[in-house]
């Protein structure tokens, strides 16, 4: 009897882990702002805050400066995000699975993308604004570029550690070259894979910001801009905190489903 | 060189047919810029539904053999036919059940028995009946659903015999299958692979360098020996069935082989 209680106050205790840290933080902030050691022109009051992100994201757009921009910002912000990452994610695995197993391909490549992945992606920027302009086409390319190496390095490092012995049985219960890439290969390199996208989808969010400071009308990025540039610190702060929301959110749902597309995904993470 | 045709005498069936003959093989690999012979004029025949082990100490290349008559690995010289054809590739025909655990992990037991024939044209309802049949053929019908690593050594090696027996290989190959498991389970082992062997009528290539295994399993032993590796001695097991490991006449001829082995 005891221990059952005891193992219930243990799984409550644990499923609000995660939550322990950002609580600790509000408070902490509460606390500071009520006793007013930092100036709100630094750091605004919480419920000011709070107060921000509702007319951002609730009330209607027009009625006051960055109302009910939400939808149009995150809806912008999304596609950028999630075609710059589609394209990484295209290049990245056949090219990382095929440079994983051929020793040829692996040489041809290692040099040329480990150079370019020690480039800072801030330092794309001007050229990418150069080639393609200011808005939605240099966004991409950023998030593409940054995306690509995590997806990339880690399909090379998964399909480079497949057990020779798993392809071996393959070939000998008549497996071929097609067959054995989509029933061995990816599900063998599928837990590295799942790290490199996971890798990549964070940064992308990173990207994107970069991307969006460049002046687009629209997005998370650029709303943090325009906040600056009225020092509005309020939307600045609120705008972190729904990338920090979102960047979650969609690594859960990334993980998610691709443990429901994938059964390697589910079976061995 | 041609299959042979001449129809097998009725009063033995199917066991006098050559299925594999293997001419003058050998194997050299380049070690260190040194080339050193693994296999030197490796010369046998098998005949439909015989037994046979190979028996040798570690080193003696049994394992490459193997591995050349499963086409994982070319031979030097020689040649390997099976039914006249000589030996390329891996193929569906020579099935081999491995020493090391070699499921995959991402799927379970019933979808493991399944991948050989998943990669026929064979429906779904088909496959399913086989499987059904195999899974029940090596004890572990409940344990259908579970992952590899939800399951002991002994019944991963279960499954690793389903998943090839499924697919009807004219040779099943061995390579010292039951070598990491404990003395009981290897035990039981040896006895599904008999009992399933007088169901199945497979004929079966089994390495070992347990000379318990072979007395208790084979047709005929063939014992290899050393630098390099050869056929020293083709012997035939005339031990009636089933054969206990106590019995005198199992411990004199356990003996005779010890001679060979370690001369």
């Amino acid at each position: 009897m005891i221990k059952e209680e005891n193992t219930k106050l243990h799984n409550f205790v644990f499923q609000m882990l995660p939550w322990i840290i950002p609580t600790a933080f509000i408070i902490l902030w509460f606390v500071i702002s009520e006793a007013g050691l930092i100036p709100t022109y630094l750091l605004p009051h919480p419920v000011e805050i709070a107060k921000a992100g509702y007319t951002y994201i609730f009330d209607t757009p027009g009625d006051a400066p960055f109302a009910g921009r939400f939808l149009s910002d995150a809806g912008a912000s999304l596609i950028r995000v999630c075609s710059g990452f589609a394209v990484a994610v295209i290049l990245g695995i056949p090219l990382g699975i095929i440079s994983g197993r051929l020793v040829s391909v692996r040489k041809l490549l290692s040099s040329t993308v480990n150079g370019l992945r020690s480039v800072p992606g801030i330092s794309w920027l001007p050229l990418a604004m150069i080639w393609f302009g200011i808005g939605i086409k240099t966004t991409i390319f950023l998030v593409a570029l940054a995306a690509f190496f995590p997806i990339y390095l880690n399909a090379a490092a998964g399909a480079g550690q497949i057990n020779p012995l798993l392809l071996q049985a393959g070939a000998m219960m008549g497996v071929k070259r097609l067959r054995g890439t989509f029933a061995i290969l990816l599900p063998g390199a599928m837990p590295h894979i799942m790290t490199g996208l996971r890798l990549g989808l964070g940064i992308s969010w990173a990207y994107l910001v970069l991307g969006e400071l460049t002046g687009v009308p629209n997005g998370l990025g650029a709303v943090i801009m325009d906040a600056r540039m009225l020092g509005r610190i309020d939307i600045i702060i609120v705008g972190i905190i729904i990338i920090a929301i979102m960047g979650r959110l969609s690594d859960q749902l990334l993980t998610a489903s691709l443990r429901f597309c994938f059964k390697s995904a589910g079976r061995m993470s | 060189m041609k299959p042979e045709l001449t129809a097998t005498p009725k009063s033995d069936p199917g066991i006098s047919k050559t299925i594999l003959k293997i001419n003058n093989l050998k194997k050299v690999f380049r070690v260190n810029g040194i080339f050193l012979a693994v296999l030197d004029g490796i010369d046998f025949t098998v005949k439909k539904g015989e037994m046979i082990c190979i028996l040798g100490r570690s080193g003696c290349g049994k394992s490459t053999l193997l591995k050349m008559l499963a086409g994982f690995l070319a031979p030097s010289s020689g040649e390997i036919l099976l039914n006249g054809k000589p030996v390329t590739n891996p193929g569906t025909d020579r099935c081999v059940v491995f020493q090391e655990d070699t499921l995959f992990p991402w799927l379970t037991v019933q979808e493991n028995i399944a991948f050989g024939l998943k990669g026929r044209n064979k429906d779904k309802k088909g496959i399913r009946k086989e499987v059904d049949r195999f899974i029940a053929l090596v004890g572990l019908t409940e344990f259908r659903d579970y992952l590899p690593r939800e399951i002991s050594g002994g019944m991963k090696q279960r499954v690793a015999l389903a998943r090839v027996l499924i697919l009807k290989p004219k040779i099943l190959l061995m390579d010292e299958p039951f070598a990491s498991l404990d003395a009981q389970t290897r035990e039981e082992m040896q006895n599904l692979l008999l009992s399933l062997r007088e169901k199945l009528s497979h004929t079966i290539i089994f390495v070992t360098h347990d000379v318990n295994e072979a007395v208790t399993l084979s047709d005929r032993i063939l014992v290899m020996s050393k630098n390099p590796g050869r056929i020293r001695e083709d012997i035939h097991v005339d031990l009636v069935r089933p054969r206990k490991m106590e019995k005198q006449e199992f411990i004199f001829f356990r003996r005779k082989l010890y001679k060979h082995l370690c001369d």
